[in-house]
């Protein structure tokens, strides 16, 4: 019996080793370790064998059947390990192909940018507040100094609405509504849009502005330059400079245009810059002391504060920082430019 | 304002300029100079630069060409070298002729460059320049003849004395005494620290007035408005055409020449900045004249033939019956000065700024005496330019002086500033010497007196009308030192910043910068439509044209926008129409911005019918403006991906993108009902909508918008190309309900047990909606029904027809234990009755 065993156990192994798929190693783990198994039929003749030879027989079955087992197993994971490779091999991808995509939406580069102004300027203490756009003719020109039938109202070609009432021509209007709600100090920064009849390749009859105030006991002219320097680099680049040429607002005294150093030319000057047309400056806000006038108004003691004003215009810095050649792109409601932020 | 350098170089000694710096003055220099004193120059325009390489010459040979008729082959001389060879084409010249000769490098007026070249095989080294050519005319023909004493070989521009350089100031309201070449002398001499030349004077005033008084008497009689006259009586003039230095000098800066009378009054405007009138002195009746306030319906016919009629009030100059001028605007038709006048009357007055520019505005007149007296003249200066206009005519008409007549209303005195130079000092951030502070006023004409040291008494001079303040007299310091001096530093903080958080302005700002992030955040794009737009475009969607422009600036700009969407409606068809390709584009744009109405109370019943736009207050006006949000979409729902990925948007995707902004803002209270279920369906806004496809938006029990699809005649009419999604909600009610920006969202806990679901299959009418069967799940399974929702819904052949089998997932969970199934399955069957009973809902049999 225990020649049978062994050449049972030697078939076997010669049998596994040529099995080729999974399928036939499972029939091969029945046919020969199952129940009715072939170490099973001849173990089923162990009862004829003396109990002497019994523990011997057993040992021997149960040796060769552990090397089957192992035998089986080895050749499992074999097949397993090929097939995951073939897996592996076989089951690719175009990663090329288009993405499902969701849509991705934006902020017009005038929100983005009026933002960009706002955080800014928040980090040295202004607020923001903000006022209609439709306006009395009184906080729009007279409450900044620009009284009605003076050659200052030229500066702004003006919409109306009926007696008394505008489309404000500059965030300055907000000016007074803010001097006047609340005791100084006062740091604001008033966004928003404002209307002029002008409508041509360089001007829009509707376009925004930010308008800053700061008035305090000690303000000073080199605080209103130190202010600007710091928005003009944070803005352009921290190697902007900044230049300031006498200028007239009537809420303003003294004024000034403030031209900041042409970002693209800084590094490579060019007489044809496209930017700042060779000059390597931009003009991009007017700015100055805030008028006496103006803080008598409000209700202060012009001899007892003074205070900083600027305003910019928010699509001229836009054009500037997303290169945007043509205002009216800012308008049109094309999603081919307006997905581009 | 166009300036001459020649001009302004007669009035000023440049060596001094010489002496500070390096270099000799250059126009150049100068520019950059006045824009750094805020006289800005626009442009600048050198006379010769246009004719360079252009020279006089003459015709020595002219032959015909070989090879063409009407071509001929000159040799020119330009004075110097060999003769040149020239091919022309005109027939008006011959030999000895002097002419006109561009030479290769030139760049003619007329665009046209000259390089050597072949024509018709023979050389020309030039060209033989006609009028046109030059720019002198539209058209001429024929070369430009010379006459027979011009000089050979120097430049045209030398030989027409256009050696100028010609700047164009962008001048400040402010500064009306830089408005002359004197007045522009003067400051740049004060920022030069250069010296003025001597002007030209003639005789002064007490020589003319020492002729006594004239027979035309003069009154004031419009108190403050017309403050002085200054009238002299000269006969026996001879008009004619100026001398050909005036004429240039006028016509360099863009004044025509008239003739030598008028001519002389616009030099004199021009050199001193004093406007100044002659009037043909034979057409004053009653040998009066006076300033006076017009009396109503009067008319005066003007210089320009217009005829104005007056209203009453306005400043004018009258004989002693008519009008006679509009006071410092314009002189009248009836009084002009012509070739048959030997009698003048010369004005130089004084008149108040505002009643001018009313005047100026009112009858669109806008003169450059009217821009000169708008901004104030130099009321001490009438003297000198009487005295500089009556000697100048009467060299150019000649005539004699048959008498004077002056007035002068008392004027107050300007008060003078008081000015501590500290204070100056730390206004601008800036340490300036007193001694240097001092210098700069007194450079600018200022009366210094320094006495007190803290408090200088300063009087500006009598032309310096934008001096009043101290400020005014930091900004000359500020001026004169450079703004490029003053440094750089930040204010300081003297007080905590204000806690903005609870600042309604503030919060409110903050919030929508919220909302707009969320809407970007759901792949729309942020459009900006102007707040105006065409009344017609409103009445083709229905709404009434609210507010209006008064001066719009053209239809498509006249009324304000009552809602957003007429714009993005545009938005949509624009973008359609750019559009190509086989997909129609994915519009997906939105807007949260004000739109605009009168004030509810204005419109009640028994209130005017159309109201007008008007001031409440100094502060406040009868209108409103409304923010609201508003969005646009229409196209695939996916940016990209493949066909089998292609669908087009629908309902749920923009229900998705209003709740999820309403979650974001955390907005309470916000509901949707179906369209046609509203009570208020007839507004313009919800008649822009399909009633089967939107809902309306309730804020609380406030229609606060809508959302859905554009009406399908809409839709028909503008030729949508895809089907059109719109929303547009009040922003200011989603403001109200929703969560502070102040408030952080709470975190609210799970369950730690683990909850039961139980799905059911349900057949309903199709009227039943979802919210129905949710609703009911959840109140006939409480409390531990805790969420229901519709996984499926299908309506086809597998259902009767008029119903729907949905599937509904009902969620159980109690808190602080586990559920027993028999409390779900009792649960369960509670819901199930419920549906049955009150929705007619059956469980379907699978």
């Amino acid at each position: 019996m225990l020649e049978k065993i062994q050449s049972l156990g030697e078939q076997g192994l010669a049998q596994i080793s040529s099995v080729t798929s999974l399928d036939e190693l499972e029939q091969a783990r029945v046919h020969w370790l199952g129940k009715k198994g072939a170490f099973s039929e001849v173990l089923k003749g162990l009862g004829s064998v003396s109990s002497e030879e019994r523990p011997k027989i057993g040992a021997a079955a149960n040796e060769w059947k552990s090397k089957i087992e192992m035998a089986l197993d080895a050749r499992k994971s074999r097949f397993e390990s090929e097939d995951l490779e073939r897996r592996l091999r076989t089951e690719r991808i175009d990663p090329s192909l288009p993405a499902r995509a969701l849509h991705k939406g934006s902020l017009h580069p005038v929100t983005q940018t009026t933002r960009k102004i706002v955080d800014i300027l928040a980090r040295l203490g202004f607020d923001v507040t903000t006022g209609p756009e439709i306006e009395t003719e009184f906080l729009n020109f007279e409450a900044v100094n620009i009284p009605k039938d003076h050659p200052a109202r030229d500066m702004q070609d003006t919409f109306f609405m009926g007696p008394g009432v505008v489309l404000r021509t500059h965030t300055s209007a907000v000016q007074m509504r803010a001097l006047r709600s609340r005791p100084w100090p006062v740091r604001i920064l008033c966004p928003g849009a404002v209307y002029r009849c002008d409508n041509d390749a360089t001007h829009l009859p509707m376009f925004h502005q930010v308008e800053g105030l700061w008035v305090d006991r000690k303000v000073r002219m080199s605080d209103l330059k130190g202010t600007l320097e710091f928005l003009a680099k944070e803005l352009f680049g921290n190697e902007t400079k900044i230049r300031l040429r006498p200028s007239y607002f009537p809420f303003v005294e003294p004024g000034a245009e403030v031209d900041v150093s042409c970002f693209q030319c800084r590094t490579k000057p060019s007489a044809h810059c496209r930017i700042c047309k060779g000059s390597g400056w931009l003009e991009v806000l007017g700015a100055g002391m805030v008028h006496p006038r103006l803080f008598e108004m409000a209700g202060y003691d012009p001899k007892e504060v003074q205070g900083l004003a600027f305003g910019l215009g928010v699509e001229r810095i836009a054009m500037l920082l997303n290169h945007i050649p043509d205002l009216r792109l800012m308008v049109q409601g094309d999603v081919r430019f307006l997905s581009q932020f | 304002m166009k300036v001459s350098w020649n001009w302004l170089s007669d009035g000023l000694d440049w060596s001094g300029a010489r002496e500070n710096t390096s270099t000799p003055m250059t126009p150049k220099a100068l520019a950059d100079l006045l824009t750094s004193l805020g006289l800005e120059v626009e442009e600048m325009e050198s006379q010769a630069q246009a004719f360079d390489h252009v020279v006089t010459a003459q015709i020595l040979e002219k032959k015909p060409h070989p090879q063409a008729d009407r071509l001929s082959l000159c040799k020119v001389s330009i004075g110097k070298g060999d003769p040149l060879d020239i091919v022309c084409g005109a027939q008006n010249m011959k030999a000895g002729d002097k002419i006109v000769l561009a030479q290769v490098g030139a760049n003619l007026p007329n665009g046209m460059k000259i390089a050597q070249g072949k024509i018709r095989g023979e050389v020309s080294n030039g060209m033989l320049c006609s009028e046109t050519e030059l720019g002198f005319a539209k058209e001429s023909e024929g070369l430009l003849i010379l006459p027979p004493e011009a000089e050979v070989g120097i430049p045209l521009a030398e030989y027409l004395h256009k050696n100028d350089t010609i700047f164009t100031l962008k001048l400040t309201a402010n500064r009306g005494d830089c408005l002359s070449h004197q007045g522009l002398a003067r400051e740049i001499a004060a920022a030069l620290g250069i010296s003025l030349k001597p002007m030209p004077v003639g005789k002064n005033w007490s020589e003319i007035a020492a002729h006594g008084s004239s027979k035309i008497q003069v009154a004031l009689h419009a108190g403050e408005e017309g403050r002085q006259f200054y009238g002299v009586h000269i006969s026996g003039v001879k008009i004619g055409p100026s001398p050909e230095w005036l004429v240039r000098r006028l016509e360099s800066v863009g004044s025509r020449s008239i003739n030598n009378v008028v001519d002389a009054t616009n030099f004199v405007m021009l050199e001193l900045g004093q406007p100044t009138h002659a009037y043909d002195a034979s057409t004053l009746k009653g040998n009066l004249v006076q300033i006076r306030t017009a009396r109503a319906g009067e008319k005066i016919v003007l210089l320009d033939g217009s005829e104005v009629e007056l209203k009453g009030g306005e400043l004018v100059i009258a004989d002693s019956e008519n009008p006679v001028a509009l006071a410092g605007v314009m002189g009248g038709k009836y009084s002009e000065v012509s070739e048959s006048t030997t009698d003048l009357y010369l004005e130089c007055a004084e008149f108040s700024p505002v009643s001018v520019r009313k005047m100026a505005s009112g009858f669109q007149k806008h003169t450059d005496a009217a821009h000169r007296f708008e901004r104030g003249i130099d009321p001490e200066g009438l003297e000198k330019a009487m005295a500089r206009l009556t000697s100048l005519i009467l060299d150019l008409a000649g005539g004699e002086i048959k008498g004077v007549s002056f007035a002068k209303n008392e004027t107050k005195k300007k008060p003078p500033i008081v000015l501590n130079p500290n204070w100056l000092c730390g206004f601008l951030g800036l340490e300036v010497a007193d001694e240097k502070i001092e210098k700069i006023l007194k450079a600018q004409g200022c009366s210094v007196n320094t006495q007190n040291k803290l408090e200088w008494i300063v009087v500006a001079p009598s032309h310096r009308h934008d001096l009043s303040l101290r400020e005014d007299l930091a900004e000359e310091v500020a001026r004169a030192v450079g703004y490029d001096q003053i440094p750089s530093t930040v204010p300081a903080l003297s007080s905590q910043p204000l806690a903005v958080s609870s600042e309604p302005t503030f919060a409110g700002f903050r919030l929508l910068n919220r909302a707009k992030d969320m809407l970007a955040a759901s792949g729309l794009s942020e459009a900006w439509n102007f707040s105006f737009t065409s009344a017609s475009w409103l009445k083709t969607l229905g709404f009434e044209p609210g507010l209006k422009v008064k001066n719009p600036l053209s239809e498509e700009h006249e009324c304000l926008v009552p809602s957003l969407l007429p714009g993005l409606i545009q938005n949509a068809l624009g973008n359609w129409n750019h559009h190509f390709g086989s997909e129609s584009p994915a519009i997906r744009l939105f807007e949260i911005r004000p739109t605009f109405a009168y004030l509810a109370s204005e419109g009640e019943a028994g209130k005017e019918v159309s109201p007008q736009v008007r001031a409440l207050s100094e502060t406040q006006t009868n209108t409103q403006e409304k923010f609201k949000l508003a969005f646009a979409i229409s196209g695939a729902r996916m940016a990209s991906g493949l066909k089998v990925d292609h669908q087009e948007v629908d309902f749920y995707d923009v229900k998705a993108i209003v709740e999820s902004l309403l979650q974001s803002l955390g907005s309470r209270g916000v509901r949707f009902i179906p369209l046609h279920q509203s009570r208020n369906a007839n507004t313009p806004l919800h008649g822009l909508f399909h009633p089967g496809q939107s809902v309306e938006v309730l804020a609380g029990n406030q229609v606060a918008g809508v959302f859905g699809l554009m009406h399908p005649a809409y839709a028909k009419s503008l030729k949508a190309r895809a089907p059109l999604w719109l929303c547009e909600i009040d922003w200011e009610m989603l403001a109200k309900l929703s969560r502070s920006v102040l408030d952080a969202p709470s975190f609210s806990p799970w369950s730690e047990f683990p909850p039961m679901e139980r799905d059911f299959a349900l057949v309903v009418k199709e009227e039943v909606t979802a919210e129905k069967l949710t609703a009911l799940a959840l109140k006939a399974g409480k409390p531990i029904a805790k969420s229901a929702k519709i996984f499926d819904v299908y309506r086809g052949s597998q259902v009767a027809q008029g119903m729907t089998s949905v599937g509904v997932r009902v969620i159980f969970f109690t808190e602080g234990r586990s559920l027993q199934e028999s409390e779900t399955e009792a649960a369960s069957t509670q819901i199930i009755q419920a549906w049955k009973k009150e929705l007619g809902a059956d469980l379907r049999s699978s």
